[in-house]
């Protein structure tokens, strides 16, 4: 007997083991309660892949992924992910319930700026666009001298707005940048629009802000500064004492507080400050969370956006593992008519593999590397079925040519199992070639695909070895010592008998 | 092992029925020889794509050209009132379509629009469908996707091919051989424009689950050449020694031996695509599963057909044109008593000298001589 194809002893030990193994490990994950990690178009929920509009370092894209997973994580949903994807950020919120409202909140990619205030803007009937902007009229401008700031009420001199700007269009998002002069338009107030001086200030120096009820019951926005933004927000707002510092969220003022309007000289703020004025109580919660976001590095565009509701995710599920498990009751159907006896082996070895598949996605799903299972991963599931079966079939059908040829049951396995064994090892290593090569090039849903088509075929080629092998082998053994219809599949003998 | 003495096999027809034959690996297809008309088959198929191709070019999804899409299981609803509800909200000319039985996907390009715009659209068209379908607006799904992202998706998945053909030949002609490298790959490249041929042909809309399916198929088509390939190397490589069965023959004898192999596992491999297909796509109306299963569909059929009609017979045709083959061929001429051995009178060999026991064989029933050459090929 060859060394390779292995001693009685050793067959039983293997195929023993492997039995054991698989549906030990089933039994266990399922007792553990464990399931695959439902992707995205399973479960429901939403998903979004974000592109910086201008050139982004990787240090820059980091800081985007965490800022972002601070935001994710901020919601209270678990199962939440950031990760970059080359160039692009992709966020994907899987399971949650009201998609739609979560966009909201993380697809405001926005770059919190602090301005000046130059001077105001109305908005004219017919508005064209501006190459360059003007400088403000001096009778015009929000300089400290022109505000003229009365302490006692906190009150300034209301100054009219530009005139020569009444006719411009508002600077676009694209032409949004950090260091020139802007034209925004203020929020929840379709009249008025400020032009901003470049920015002083960007949202990475707030530490934390809160919408909170001051002992009169109005609404205030407090907000605390980091230990290096301190510092410069004392600088920025010494500049613009009994001044305008407009808070710009991409695009648009989302408030422009006059800066101590009640003190007569400047003072160090020492690390926080209030923002009060008329706010209701969801303009102070917008303006707290606006604060909260802080700046991302880059802009970010948003390439493709994807909510799916969890009914259709359900049925999405439903249907993958109705599709699924169809196709495989026909594939068993097909083996057994076509094998007869030794279609049980097939059906047992598929029982194996997919007792093995699942325990081993479900264990990953609770894993910090958790691929999330979804519809493509279920049709790279449902292809390697066909690869999972093709290895029995190649097997069984040089076991018939074995038998032809006039060898006796017993050698035919050992002999039919070596030349098998080669054209499978040489197939499977073409299809995992094909899916290594798919998960590192490939973005998105490739790479679930990717990653469960590989899994089935090494499993595949373990479950060949290891329980294909000594079963078959086993059997046949059995089969030349004893006469029993059942011992091998009638099929192979009717091909031996026929010679 | 009584059968090793020099007896005839039963010849295959007066034993088994048709299906007999291929179970017994008896069958008598002359695979090389009727290559034209295989070929000629798949060039058929393959210029009518491109044809397509050049004139309505592809049905491409949101997901390529940018665009947004919104979904909703509705089972009370009609196309028209869908189409109205989604009208008032603001979109102009949208793409109603019902997917399965009771899921509708409306179609639209905001791109032009401001953000802002774009924003208060999606909702609306949201809250309109909802109210179509008496369903919460959570139950809405969405997709938008600006004008780039579909070309970073091709990108990546052209990326992925180009690296995966080279890998691939690199690797079957170092584990197989070259021109077994070559052959295969024209199989893949055969069945990658079959499948986009016909998506063109049939107007399947193209998306990014298109991409992945196709991508798959060309392993799977490999996968199959592979294993027949396996066995005509496993066959071949004695045949120089004898002087009684040319290259083409023993292709031959090999695709008739694993026809059997072949046939079952395409039909293993495309019934649970079928499945998805049905069941998935049709009756519950899974979109991304109705994406896969089509394009899996279409591709294993041409894959299946490409590794037994094109792959083999392209091989075959390349080795016989080297000069040792080719001698080879001449040799066996000389051997067979000058009778010029037809294409199928070769078939009729290759099918009676079954894996194990070669001997040159009569062709057509008159007799020839019998020599004893059992067991002599060589097994590893």
């Amino acid at each position: 007997m060859p060394p390779q194809v292995g001693s009685r002893r050793s067959l039983i030990v293997s195929l023993v083991l492997t039995v054991a193994i698989a549906f030990g490990s089933l039994a266990a994950t399922l007792s553990l309660g464990w399931g695959p990690k439902l992707g995205l178009d399973l479960a429901g929920g939403l998903s979004v892949v974000y592109k910086p509009t201008t050139h982004a370092t990787t240090a820059d894209l980091q800081e985007v992924v965490t800022i972002l997973t601070n935001r994710v994580d901020g919601l209270g949903v678990s199962g939440a992910t950031v990760n970059l994807q080359g160039k692009d950020v992709v966020v994907s919120v899987p399971g949650v319930k009201n998609a739609r409202a979560v966009l909201k909140v993380v697809g405001d990619t926005a770059q919190l700026l602090f301005r000046p205030v130059l001077c105001e803007a109305a908005v004219g009937a017919k508005l064209t666009a501006a190459t360059t902007l003007p400088a403000c009229a001096p009778q015009y401008q929000d300089t400290a001298a022109n505000l003229n700031v009365n302490t006692s009420t906190g009150n300034p001199v209301n100054i009219a707005p530009d005139p020569a700007f009444t006719n411009l269009a508002s600077t676009p998002p694209l032409k949004d940048i950090k260091k020139d002069t802007v034209l925004l338009p203020l929020l929840g107030q379709p009249g008025v629009r400020y032009v901003l001086g470049p920015s002083q200030m960007t949202g990475h120096s707030i530490k934390k802000a809160l919408a909170q009820q001051d002992q009169a019951g109005a609404w205030v926005v407090n907000y605390t500064l980091t230990s290096s933004g301190s510092p410069l927000w004392d600088q920025v707002a010494q500049r613009n004492f009994h001044q305008l510092l407009a808070i710009e969220l991409d695009g648009v003022v989302q408030s422009a507080p006059l800066i101590q309007p009640n003190q007569a000289s400047f003072t160090s703020f020492a690390g926080q400050g209030q923002i009060s004025g008329s706010f209701t109580q969801q303009s102070a919660q917008t303006l707290a969370l606006a604060m909260n976001f802080g700046a991302l590095p880059v802009r970010l565009q948003a390439l493709s956006t994807v909510t799916v509701s969890p009914t259709l995710g359900h049925s999405a599920l439903v249907a993958g593992l109705g599709a699924g498990l169809a196709g495989l009751a026909l594939v068993l159907l097909y083996t057994i008519l076509y094998y007869r006896a030794l279609g049980l082996v097939i059906v047992l070895g598929l029982a194996v593999t997919a007792s093995l598949l699942w325990a081993i996605i479900s264990a990953l799903g609770h894993t910090a590397f958790a691929p999330s299972f979804d519809l493509a991963g279920v049709t790279g599931l449902i292809v390697s079925i066909g690869i999972t079966v093709d290895s029995y079939i190649v097997y069984f059908e040089r076991l018939k040519d074995e038998a032809r040829a006039g060898r006796s049951v017993r050698s035919s396995v050992d002999r039919g199992f070596r030349s098998a064994w080669r054209t499978v090892l040489a197939a499977d290593t073409v299809s995992l070639l094909a899916a290594v090569l798919l998960y590192i090039i490939a973005v998105g849903d490739v790479k679930g695909f990717a990653f469960f088509l590989g899994l089935s075929t090494l499993m595949d080629v373990l479950i060949t070895w290891y329980f294909t092998r000594p079963l078959v082998i086993l059997l046949g053994r059995r089969g030349s010592s004893s006469t029993s219809k059942l011992s091998m599949a009638a099929g192979l003998h009717a091909g031996a008998q026929s010679e | 092992m009584s059968n090793e003495t020099d007896t005839f096999a039963p010849v295959g027809d007066k034993t088994y029925g048709r299906f007999g034959r291929l179970y017994h690996g008896l069958t008598t297809v002359d695979f090389v020889g009727r290559r034209k008309i295989w070929f000629t088959v798949s060039i058929v198929i393959i210029v009518l794509g491109i044809g397509s191709l050049a004139v309505r070019g592809f049905n491409l999804g949101i997901q390529f050209k940018g665009g947004s899409s919104w979904e909703v299981l509705a089972p009370h609803t009609t196309i028209a009132k869908m189409t109205t509800a989604v009208d008032k909200a603001g979109l102009t000319n949208p793409g109603v379509e019902k997917l399965g039985s009771e899921t509708y996907q409306v179609t639209a390009d905001l791109n032009t629009l401001s953000a802002a715009k774009q924003l208060t659209i999606t909702n609306d068209v949201v809250n309109a469908m909802a109210k179509v379908a008496g369903k919460n607006v959570t139950q809405v799904s969405t997709s938008s996707v600006g004008p780039t992202w579909g070309g970073q998706i091709t990108n990546k998945a052209l990326e992925a091919l180009i690296v995966f053909f080279i890998a691939v030949v690199a690797y079957i002609s170092i584990r197989f051989e070259p021109k077994m490298a070559v052959a295969a790959f024209v199989a893949m490249v055969h069945d990658l424009l079959v499948t986009v041929g016909v998506y063109s042909i049939f107007g399947f809309q193209i998306t990014p689950d298109t991409v992945i399916a196709i991508l798959t198929i060309l392993g799977y088509s490999l996968y199959d050449t592979v294993v027949v390939f396996d066995r005509v190397r496993d066959n071949t490589q004695g045949v120089l020694k004898g002087g009684d069965i040319t290259y083409s023959e023993m292709v031959n004898l090999s695709m008739n031996q694993t026809l059997a192999r072949s046939i079952n596992t395409s039909l293993v491999a495309i019934l649970p695509v079928l499945a998805v297909l049905l069941i998935g796509a049709d009756l519950l109306g899974a979109t991304t599963l109705q994406n896969y299963g089509l394009a899996l569909f279409v591709g294993l059929m041409s894959g299946a057909y490409s590794s037994i009609f094109i792959a083999s017979p392209l091989l075959a045709w390349m080795k016989e044109r080297e000069p040792r083959y080719r001698e080879l061929a001449a040799r066996v001429l000389v051997r067979m008593d000058r009778r010029v051995l037809t294409a199928s009178s070769a078939a009729v060999q290759g099918a009676q000298t079954s894996a194990t026991n070669l001997r040159p064989a009569r062709s057509g029933g008159a007799s020839g001589t019998i020599q004893a050459r059992a067991r002599k090929q060589k097994r590893r």
